[in-house]
């Protein structure tokens, strides 16, 4: 069996069609965030949730309710026919299959090495015990902290480490991480705005729709666009806990400050971010301090609008992306 | 409200555009690169363009099919294929569907579907080994199918009909 008649097999035009479907999910999608201005990271990751899940299940509910979809007859009237672009040659020597097939395989790999080794790792980590430093002052700030926050109040490890370090672990043993370099660098509201955006982290962590998203967005582990909205939902993640920390805190300028500490660079100003570009810097830096100076942004000018809603908007364009993925084969 | 029916409007905006964005782009390939799958308004068109040679009509046709084929479809990329539908005469619909493709690769389509084989049945077609097929279509209609290798290229010939004449259009497909 060749490339062609592979990609002419069942599994094959699912995979191509999810690839598709995904792409054409992602076009629509922010279409609708630029039409109806939406801003709420709550009301965006669900959107990007659904370019998640929709190239799952689109190709086998088509299938299902017209399996003649993949006929001639079908073709003529599709919006797009992939078998036109799968059997072009570049150049009369190499077919496009080649790249698309390149494309997936490097996909898979990214995902392996970035998502799948990492968090398998940080599932691992998060049930075994950590050794906590010994740090009366930090300690004291922290438990200050977490005593003026009405939330539940996690396991708080301090980590002898002069760098700036905040994380949380999730799982049966969830923790917030923070270095003693951090409590040294932080004032007490920062301190406390930057416990309550872990705590929401851990506490999102329970909901059970971010977890079966994730198991569900492994049977794409080969689709490049699935890829790119799984981290931008979990981008919106970080800006849907900086909500709930504000919403505990009601200091956004705290929390900003406290972000502030984690550019690659310390002691740069937001907008040095955009000088890195073109600058000689990895493309990880760049990424993470762009993401940082857009939260930090966002922050700075309050515009935190966690209110939910939107469903109309989600469901109109669920039925466009349905309609028009339709005949795309 | 003014800007309410402006944001849906931007949105139906958007989707024209992707559905024009997607028409483009399944245009594109046929502009591109000769011998993309497509249709063909006739026999000679294909074998002027296409240069298959090798593309055989039949020569016996029963009065209740149609001259000339409805549908052509034709390509030479990745593989040399074609298809012809042919329709019943007085009425609508395919009763007679003739493909050829390049040899262990799949044939087009399958416009006339057989649900159920009720017999499978070697048959020696002038000299070469064909496999003949008879069950049922939709709607319980009786069907038949024929296939043998014909240089290097398979033709299946498939017809809503029993195989009687279904085997008089096979041999006037083999030279």
């Amino acid at each position: 069996m060749n490339i062609p008649d592979i990609l002419q097999s069942i599994a094959g035009r699912y995979v191509t069609q999810s690839f598709l479907h995904a792409f054409i999910a992602v076009i629509i999608t922010d279409g609708a965030l630029r039409a109806w201005k939406i801003e709420d990271p709550a009301v965006k990751q669900r959107f990007r949730i659904l370019n998640v899940l929709f190239p799952i299940f689109s190709f086998p509910f088509y299938q299902l309710i017209n399996p003649d979809r993949g006929s001639l007859l079908f073709r003529t009237v599709a919006l797009f026919d992939s078998g036109r672009w799968m059997g072009m040659e570049v150049f009369g020597v190499v077919s496009l299959h080649f790249f698309f097939l390149f494309l997936l395989a490097g996909t898979a790999l990214v995902f392996f090495f970035q998502e799948l080794v990492p968090i398998l790792r940080h599932l691992r980590e998060s049930d075994t015990d950590v050794a906590e430093a010994y740090d009366p002052v930090g300690k004291d700030l922290v438990e200050e902290a977490l005593m003026s926050l009405p939330m539940d109040r996690p396991r708080t490890v301090i980590i002898d480490d002069g760098d700036m370090v905040l994380f949380s672990s999730t799982g049966r043993k969830a923790a917030v991480f923070v270095s003693s370099g951090l409590l040294k660098a932080l004032n007490r509201e920062q301190v406390r705005a930057a416990l309550a955006h872990e705590i929401a982290h851990i506490t999102r962590s329970r909901r059970p729709i971010l977890l079966a998203t994730f198991l569900l967005r492994m049977i794409m582990f080969f689709n490049p666009m699935v890829l790119v909205e799984f981290r931008r939902a979990v981008r919106n993640e970080e800006k849907i806990c900086d909500d709930i920390a504000i919403s505990v805190t009601g200091r956004p300028d705290a929390l900003a400050e406290t972000l502030k500490k984690f550019y690659s660079r310390p002691g740069r100003s937001p907008d040095a971010a955009k000088e890195l570009l073109s600058t000689d810097v990895p493309l990880e830096e760049y990424s993470h301090d762009l993401q940082l100076e857009s939260r930090i942004t966002r922050l700075e000018k309050a515009r935190l609008q966690s209110r939910g809603g939107g469903w109309l908007p989600f469901t109109i364009v669920l039925l466009a992306m349905s309609g028009v993925c339709y005949f795309v084969v | 409200m003014r800007d309410k029916i402006r944001r849906y409007v931007y949105f139906a905006l958007t989707i024209v555009a992707v559905v024009i964005l997607l028409k483009t782009l399944n245009w594109l390939p046929l502009v591109l690169q000769q011998g993309t799958l497509r249709t063909y308004d006739s026999v000679e068109t294909v074998r002027a363009q296409l240069n298959i040679r090798d593309l055989r009509v039949p020569n016996y046709f029963p009065q209740s099919v149609t001259w000339p084929p409805s549908e052509i479809w034709a390509q030479t990329k990745p593989y040399v294929a074609t298809l012809m539908v042919f329709q019943r005469a007085g009425a609508i619909g395919p009763i007679l569907v003739i493909s050829q493709a390049a040899s262990d690769r799949p044939a087009l389509d399958d416009r006339i579907r057989i649900l159920q084989v009720k017999e499978s049945v070697p048959y020696d077609l002038k000299g070469r080994k064909a496999l003949l097929k008879v069950g049922v279509c939709e709607q319980n209609e009786v069907c038949s199918r024929i296939s043998w290798n014909e240089g290097n290229c398979v033709i299946t010939a498939t017809m809503k009909s029993s195989p009687f004449e279904l085997i008089k259009i096979a041999e006037s497909l083999v030279p």
